[in-house]
């Protein structure tokens, strides 16, 4: 009897390494686990996740499920938890899993809870924690019910290593035709870039509203994190002045990251940007204005010009 | 079109001594776009609704004030989650059988993000979320919507009805302007009870206790890039 | 006698605190510093019904009384820490609005009074001159009628809200020899040919506010543009200078009130001698009398203002309110800068500019040595 079905979270290419997360959650839930993995044209995909101490990975792979439609992924994902008569459905929080996990929690009738950064189980009780208020307070919260969804904290739950042993893959037939059909997929914006991942980078090269505009955002934080083989992130001000694209916002309603080393530029270190970036290692803060709240928070703080700065680091880590 | 929106009470991060409250700033983007979408003749009816007790009347004042035709506050003093929540919605949803029901994406103090999409899924509605551009085709029948995703944008059409999540950068509301203050003081708010509703839910999940999340405390302030380079290559070896 | 505000009163007044400090608080220094009126939040206040608060619904505004109005002016004070916008707000409320609703044609109420509240218009005064300040009637643009027209003749200084203000409310007279009752008020849109606004001034403080000279050469106005009859033009003045005294320093209060919070706040953290500054005498004395001026400043503005609201005449109160809130504002803004020693001197703290913002209260709307005149003949001396 699987306890939890941990949902694996992929791009068609590749599993989202954060995804990954939510297995050590399952593993701290106890008893075993299963991995889904949802898609098209993703036997590759499945074949990857079988390493990782789960009892079986389900694979279900159909061209109506090409793109995580809520609706679709939701219907399929209650099927299967019912069927396995999982007690727990976990997946590490992102968009994605935003998007649909509460879905499949109103189709089983379960709560969720979500960015969750430890459990407990205490006399057969779920314990969580939990950030509340922009991660300015941390919640313990008791989840009741037979079935219950959570999402990990990706920052707080490693990602399993691999072990040598290697579970079966499961397929899963589907009738796509039986799937919800209220949702169409248009597009989705198409950007390659070389760089890593902000939610997976070792370092994280962030730039705040001071940056003038598009072009010197990239020269120069781009630049940086180039230089340093890291990722770009952006406050939510940067990108609400077009200097940034969404998927890099870091905060309270963007993403969290916890890199090793976390440089922000012209930041000011509001607590909605804090939220996302308390737990990297090192922060290192640069910025015009000495009281700015950023240098309560950062490691090391360079008081000063960021267009002065910036080139004068690039050049030094490049030496 | 009738469109639903929902918005809840929350305390205003902005105000120093943290005894001012406010409409969740989603919310105020979910109201702003459903007066955007009247105001293009493309719905004729904005209802709002909440959850709590009469100190929550505050905020629905001021959601008429922004320009609701009417407003319903179920009236409820337990401490609700996402899940109760939900099911207390679906019941007003039920019984005002709107066209679309928008809701911001997530509150301010709990974060959970979960709302919109358990009750998209116990109606079995499409659901839209995060949404940063709303555009009704077909006259009301289908809805185009940009989504704020981990992965960039994303462009989706659902079906009406439907249940709409907004994000950020959806629009900027309005203020509460003065006129519509005093114009919402005449509006009668409608007070149902959960019992009126035949809704009798339970939370599923309960806060057993909060404390402070730690908090990193601000180091060294460095003088020159050498330095700080020289810092994080020998001591801290990250580069 | 019950000080109390009603429901719906403390509700706007708190929407207006609300609505201030979220949107009209952006960083000053730098603006204040470059003469950078807020255009932005001028609209927003118009948006949010700051500009129509006296003015009757029907023509786009509130229809708020008196009390009201400065209840809400006070709380823009408390929470807008830019003096110079509320100065622009308060120029263009009692020079433009107020004269047009109590003295204006139906026709010209229309046409303009919607607006001037919805923050689309912006109004301007043009009536001192460079020889007639505190002898205000003695002024000397000259207006002479020409068929369906007026001309004017003339130049005006310290015209707040010149450089960028769409209508100007200028007073002129048709005969110097007759004085006041030679006095007429009209109305004037930027664009009318022969209205030049010329250099701006630099002033002291309130340098978010703009302000010019403006030069009249054979200016020709619409006979639909005169405000009040002619020769009625001292009789409009002084009737606007009434409400003009009674609310300009209305914002004064608010920011009395902040400076004390701030004073307090200060005097209780910042430690020397062992021992947080606040306990001694000295600096706790100092804010005993602000506490002292702020109560008794409020009482006098709120007391004409209630009389206002109940139609009776407030004449003398209103010169008693300007007189006293102007020295009470004054006075505070330097015990601010003495709590805060070299730190309120210092530009990036902000204390310093509160005060060469508060000077201009002395001197505005009748400086403090002619409502001392004015007070004097209202007690019979």
């Amino acid at each position: 009897m699987i306890q939890s079905l941990v949902i694996i979270e992929h791009d068609g290419q590749r599993v989202m390494r954060g995804s990954l997360s939510a297995i050590t959650l399952a593993h701290q839930l106890g008893g075993s686990y299963a991995l889904l993995v949802i898609g098209n044209g993703i036997a590759a995909v499945a074949e990857s996740a079988r390493a990782f101490g789960a009892a079986s990975v389900f694979v279900i792979d159909d061209l109506g499920l090409l793109e995580p439609l809520a609706d679709r992924y939701a219907t399929i994902i209650a099927e299967v938890a019912q069927r396995i008569g999982a007690s727990n459905i976990v997946g590490t929080s992102s968009t994605y899993t935003k998007d649909i996990l509460p879905r499949v929690a109103a189709l089983l009738d379960a709560a969720m809870l979500s960015d969750v950064t430890a459990v407990e189980i205490k006399d057969g009780v779920t314990l969580c924690q939990r950030p509340i208020c922009a991660g300015s307070q941390v919640a313990t919260v008791k989840i009741e019910g037979n079935v219950r969804v959570l999402t990990a904290r990706s920052t707080a739950f490693a990602v399993p290593s691999l072990n040598c042993q290697t579970c079966p893959v499961e397929q899963i037939p589907v009738d796509a035709a039986s799937l919800p059909n209220g949702t169409q997929f248009i597009s989705r914006e198409q950007r390659t870039s070389t760089r890593p991942d902000v939610t997976e980078a070792r370092v994280v090269v962030a730039g705040g509203r001071p940056l003038k505009d598009r072009e010197t955002f990239e020269r120069l934080i781009g630049g940086l994190a180039d230089a340093l083989g890291g990722a770009i992130g952006a406050t939510r001000a940067a990108v609400d002045a077009g200097l940034a694209s969404n998927d890099c916002q870091i905060g309270q309603t963007g993403k969290t990251v916890a890199p090793e080393l976390y440089i922000a530029v012209g930041v000011s270190g509001a607590v909605q940007h804090a939220a996302g970036i308390k737990d990297s290692k090192i922060i290192v803060a640069i910025n015009r204005d000495p009281e700015a709240a950023i240098f309560q928070m950062a490691t090391y703080g360079l008081v000063g010009d960021l267009y002065e700065i910036i080139p004068r680091l690039m050049a030094a880590v490049r030496s | 079109m009738k469109i639903l929106v929902s918005f809840k009470r929350v305390s205003d991060a902005a105000s120093q001594d943290g005894g001012q409250f406010v409409i969740n700033p989603f919310d105020e983007i979910a109201i702003e776009e459903a007066l955007r979408i009247r105001e293009r003749g493309e719905a004729a009816e904005i209802v709002g609704m909440t959850i709590g007790t009469s100190v929550v009347d505050e905020q629905v004042r001021a959601a008429l004030a922004m320009g609701l035709d009417r407003a319903i506050r179920v009236d409820d003093s337990r401490a609700l989650d996402p899940y109760a929540v939900a099911r207390i919605f679906l019941a007003v949803v039920r019984q005002e059988r709107p066209q679309v029901v928008i809701l911001g994406k997530q509150a301010v103090d709990d974060d959970a993000n979960q709302v919109g999409q358990m009750l998209a899924g116990l109606l079995n509605w499409p659901q839209a979320t995060f949404v940063s551009k709303v555009e009704f085709l077909n006259g009301n029948q289908r809805v185009r919507c940009t989504r704020e995703t981990d992965r960039g944008l994303e462009v989706i059409v659902v079906n009406l009805p439907a249940v709409i999540t907004t994000d950020l950068r959806l629009n900027e509301p309005r203020y509460v302007s003065l006129p519509g203050l005093m114009k919402a003081r005449r509006h009668p708010i409608e007070v149902l009870s959960c019992a009126q509703l035949g809704v009798g839910v339970q939370p599923r999940t309960t806060i057993v206790s909060t404390r402070p999340a730690a908090r990193r405390s601000g180091g060294v302030r460095v003088e020159s890039v050498q330095d700080l380079v020289a810092r994080l290559r020998q001591q801290e070896k990250v580069l | 006698m019950d000080f109390s505000w009603s429901d719906s009163q403390k509700e706007l007044l708190d929407g207006v605190t609300r609505f201030a400090s979220r949107h009209l608080n952006e960083v000053l220094i730098e603006n204040e510093r470059n003469h950078v009126f807020n255009q932005a939040g001028w609209k927003k206040c118009g948006q949010f019904g700051i500009q129509g608060l006296p003015v009757p619904a029907e023509y786009g505004g509130l229809g708020a009384d008196a009390l009201t109005t400065v209840g809400a002016l006070e709380r823009l004070g408390y929470a807008c820490k830019d003096n110079g916008l509320i100065f622009s707000l308060n120029a263009h409320l009692w020079t433009v609005v107020m004269p047009l609703v109590t003295a204006g044609t139906e026709a010209q109420k229309r046409k303009y009074l919607p607006g001037l509240c919805s923050g689309t218009l912006i109004g301007a005064n043009a009536m001192s001159e460079p020889n007639s300040g505190s002898d205000a009637f003695s002024l000397s643009t000259t207006v002479r009628k020409k068929g369906s027209k007026y001309v004017l003749n003339g130049s005006k200084i310290f015209v707040t809200n010149g450089p960028i203000a769409d209508l100007f409310a200028v007073y002129c007279t048709m005969d110097k020899s007759k004085g006041p009752s030679g006095v007429c008020g009209f109305l004037v849109d930027r664009n009318t040919p022969g209205l030049i606004i010329a250099r701006k001034l630099e002033k002291m403080g309130l340098r978010t506010s703009p302000m010019a000279e403006v030069f009249f050469e054979n200016c020709e106005v619409p006979v639909e543009n005169l405000l009040g009859g002619e020769g009625g033009g001292s009789f409009l003045f002084s009737r606007s200078m009434t409400w003009e005294r009674g609310c300009i320093l209305a914002s004064a209060i608010g920011s009395m009130q902040r400076i004390l919070e701030t004073c307090i706040r200060y005097a209780n953290t910042r430690r020397q001698f062992g021992q947080p500054i606040g306990k001694f005498q000295h600096v706790s004395g100092k804010i005993v009398d602000m506490k002292l001026r702020l109560e008794t400043a409020r009482l006098l503005l709120y007391h004409g203002a209630w009389l206002r609201s109940k139609g009776k005449s407030a004449f003398l109160e209103a010169s008693l309110a300007k007189l006293h809130i102007s020295d009470c504002w004054v006075k505070t803004c330097e015990d601010a800068i003495q709590i805060h020693g070299g730190y309120g001197y210092m530009v990036e703290y902000e204390i310093e500019r509160e005060l060469r913002d508060a000077l201009g209260s002395k001197l505005y709307s009748g400086t403090s040595e002619i409502q001392r005149n004015l007070i004097a003949s209202l007690l019979g001396l």
